[in-house]
């Protein structure tokens, strides 16, 4: 079991100014990095034996139309059940965001990213099925985004389009 | 195994009195019932059970779903057969989809406690109350202790609600009708009680931020020991009409095998983490409401198959019944709401009498808790898995972005890998044993 | 599909606007003009009121409370509706249990469809009426936006008796022969794609 003081000075240690941001809040820790780091920090996290986090709790997409040069982000929750311990990466993405997947380090991501990519828009390169999970396959635009209309863009009751469908 | 398999009778089952299995007609031999296998061993014996998918005989495409009694909802998987081997599976998900979280984040942090409920419809407490630490935890807001207990005692009702309908339907698409009408029996018992202390008996939206909605009312405590010291007895039933019984145990014994270093990649958590043998329950591991204050077992299985899945959810069920024997005896007096003006509800008893009350309510109600700016994540045990809820908020009294990380997503997802290989009549046995809701799972 | 098409009349299908009849009385026309008498059908419904069988169609939250009423203590066996098909091409009507998503929106009207007539169609729970709290864009708001509905049962989730309260009012419509498509005629899904002509 490693403490969380200990997996932060590990990290810190490894990366150094790299690591863009760090956070503390209600005793979580989260790490801001760039783009490019992405995959060789979640990769470092996953295999490193003092870091040994093993599974990918989430991976959300986020959108925040306030920050204007990079108005998307994705967030990673990592878990560690060696050390009993969590961790928060985030990264933030510019317009027409593209990241390098994570599913070759955790299966798990499959999903993830495919609802990060139709709910924001955000690509991932590499991912093996990126595809419509949850919304129809004509489904136009991106609902997470802050700019989508709650009840959508077709409006009336349906909700949808039937036509070629019944 | 933990627990040998000899407490029924010696004839009637699939498991002689020796603890032997039947050998006849069953090609992978099965291990002494006290040996727990290493990683390595169940490695193998995967290997063992699985076919092998690479053939390049003709693959037929079959779509089960999402109109199909036992994908458990709406559920759609598109099954490429090899004869009877399953080959691959592809998932499609999304047919419950309604937008929880662009929904959530247009209302404020009390509006979404009854959008949490319709989430896992079959423990919906736990939903609730799930959401409500993690709003807790971002608002720094103090829980009382009997409001822990209460919370407690509720999450623990809707668990053992939980399992007795999942076992019901689970040993439905195995193919015994009766068994579901006898599980229907017992669940009954604890929807009254939930109804009882509630008042609905799915839709609880009973939890709130700072405590709960009510106390318990008059002659609940007296029921709910009376209901808790009979369902260990109905336990004890259940495991000697399904453990022994040789379909089941033949359906379900090596089937599906998913070990720990699978369960992590794919984030399958809940009793099939634990029927992998990984000690593992965020009720012990990361605490929260009143469970560090009972003493419970974290039920746990070896074998990481459907028949162990079944195995552990029977002792969680049992496990159920003891957290809510003790939070019922050492149910402590006091306030079950917190005295926080700023983000808890007003107690309604109060509103019309109280100027300053009714002040601070009509805050609530009209304006919202105020938040801190910052982000949370919270986990909690969910009968289904690990239920984390993820929050970042700027201030003010909505979510600026709210995720919901439920488990049934995930164990969506992880059939292909959990399933390949296996037979077609095994996609049914396995699917249940994961035990998905499809609200859960859609979002 | 289904109810449109002159050549082929359903017996069932009287069309009460054509001929100007009331909904309780009236001939039912069979291929050659033959009537059946309205006593007969009135047989037909009365036997056919107690062997209702749904089709095994759950959605969401209310399907629970659709299967405890199929459970031991509600027990829907009484009535002769306990044998709930999982087939459309099997059942006699069908329960919408639970919020209906664009997604599923085709399909709930195929499955519709491929229920032979005649066929009765409850909506239960407020997401099957009116869409719930779920005013998004992945919910139709409404299943009767879809699909002709008779008997709507309010709740979320409406109690097992209120289910069962639901069913006794589509027994009552099974025993009168009325079925929500009297006098529509039309699948108010294919309404909404050929703008109200009925030919789809």
């Amino acid at each position: 079991m490693i403490s969380l003081e200990a997996i932060k000075e590990r990290l810190e240690g490894q990366f150094g100014s790299r690591l863009l941001d760090r956070a503390d809040f209600r005793d979580e820790v989260t790490y801001a990095v760039a783009p490019g780091d992405w995959m060789e920090v979640l990769s470092f996290c996953r295999d490193d034996p003092q870091m040994a986090f093993d599974q990918l709790d989430c991976l959300v997409g986020d959108h925040l139309p306030e920050r204007a040069a990079a108005p998307f982000q994705v967030v990673a929750h990592l878990v560690s059940h060696t050390h009993g311990q969590r961790l928060r990466i985030k990264t933030a993405l510019a317009e027409d965001p593209t990241l390098p997947t994570v599913t070759n380090l955790w299966p798990s991501a499959g999903f993830d990213e495919r609802e990060a990519w139709e709910m924001l828009g955000i690509a991932f390169e590499g991912h093996p099925d990126l595809r419509r999970l949850l919304t129809t396959e004509d489904f136009e635009g991106y609902p997470l985004r802050k700019d989508f209309p709650l009840r959508g863009t077709i409006g009336g009751r349906i909700r949808t389009e039937l036509k070629g469908k019944i | 195994m933990s627990e040998p398999a000899t407490s029924g009778p010696a004839t009637s089952g699939y498991i002689s009195s020796t603890g032997e299995p039947e050998p006849h007609g069953y090609s992978v031999e099965v291990p002494p019932l006290e040996h727990r296998p290493t990683l390595d061993e169940l490695k193998e014996r995967k290997a063992r059970t699985r076919q092998n998918v690479e053939t390049t005989g003709e693959i037929l495409t079959v779509s089960m779903g999402p109109q199909h009694p036992s994908t458990h909802g709406v559920y759609r998987a598109v099954l490429d057969l090899d004869g009877e081997v399953v080959v691959d599976i592809r998932p499609e998900i999304g047919n419950l989809h309604r937008g929880v979280e662009k929904l959530s984040e247009e209302r404020t942090y009390h509006q979404i406690i009854p959008i949490t409920d319709r989430l896992d419809y079959l423990s919906s407490f736990a939903m609730n109350h799930g959401y409500c630490e993690a709003v807790e935890k971002l608002m720094g807001v103090e829980v009382p202790a009997r409001a822990r207990y209460i919370r407690t005692i509720t999450s623990e009702l809707c668990r053992l609600s939980n399992h007795i309908m999942w076992l019901g339907v689970h040993i439905m698409d195995l193919g015994t009708q009766t068994f579901f009408c006898i599980c229907f029996r017992d669940r009954e018992y604890i929807l009254d009680l939930l109804e009882m202390l509630t008042g609905a008996r799915l839709t609880h939206s009973f939890c709130r931020i700072g405590g709960v909605a009510k106390d318990l009312p008059d002659g609940f405590a007296h029921k709910c020991r009376k209901v808790v010291e009979f369902l260990p007895k109905r336990v004890a039933e259940y495991e000697r009409i399904v453990k022994q019984n040789r379909i089941y145990y033949r359906r379900a014994k090596n089937v599906g095998i998913f070990t720990s270093e699978d369960c992590f990649a794919w984030r399958v958590t809940g009793p099939p983490l634990r029927a992998a043998g990984v000690v593992r329950d965020l009720r012990k591991d990361e605490p929260y409401a009143a469970y560090d204050e009972v003493n419970f077992d974290v039920a746990v299985e070896y074998n990481a198959d459907v028949y162990d899945r079944f195995l552990v959810r029977m002792k969680e069920i049992r496990e159920s019944c003891k957290i809510i024997e003790q939070c019922l005896d050492n149910l402590p007096d006091g306030p079950f709401l917190a005295k926080d003006s700023v983000h808890t509800m007003q107690l309604k008893k109060n509103v019309m009498r109280d100027a300053g009350a009714m002040i601070h309510d009509f805050y609530q109600v009209f304006h919202g808790p105020d938040a801190p700016k910052g982000e949370v994540y919270r986990a909690t045990e969910v009968p289904k898995g690990e239920f984390g809820v993820y929050i970042r908020s700027d201030g003010g009294t909505k979510p600026a972005r709210i995720h919901f990380t439920t488990p049934s997503f995930y164990h969506g997802q992880v059939l292909p890998a959990m399933a390949r290989g296996e037979m077609l009549a095994d996609v049914v046995a396995i699917f249940a044993s994961i035990d998905v809701v499809l609200g859960d799972c859609d979002r | 599909m289904g109810i449109t098409g002159s050549a082929l009349v359903n017996p069932f299908d009287r069309g009460i606007q054509a001929t100007g009849e009331d909904s309780l009385g009236g001939p039912v026309r069979l291929p050659g003009g033959f009537a059946m008498p309205v006593q007969i059908e009135r047989i037909l419904g009365f036997g056919r009121s107690f062997s209702f069988w749904p089709l095994l169609f759950g959605l969401a939250c209310c399907a629970i409370e659709m299967m405890a009423l199929g459970g031991s203590r509600f027990d829907m066996s009484r009535f002769g509706m306990e044998a709930m098909r999982a087939s459309p091409r099997q059942a006699d009507g069908m329960i919408v249990a639970g919020w209906c998503s664009t997604k599923m929106a085709p399909r709930v009207v195929r499955l519709y469809e491929q229920i032979p007539d005649p066929k009765w169609v409850l909506a239960m729970g407020s997401c099957a009426i009116s869409g719930n709290i779920w005013d998004t864009y992945g919910v139709v708001q409404g299943v009767d936006s879809l699909i002709p509905v008779d008997v709507y049962v309010p709740g979320c989730p409406p109690r097992p008796e209120a289910l069962w309260q639901g069913l006794e009012m589509i027994r009552d419509r099974i025993k009168q022969s009325r079925h929500a498509y009297d006098g529509l005629r039309r699948i108010p899904a294919r309404d909404a794609l050929t703008g109200g002509t009925g030919e789809a």
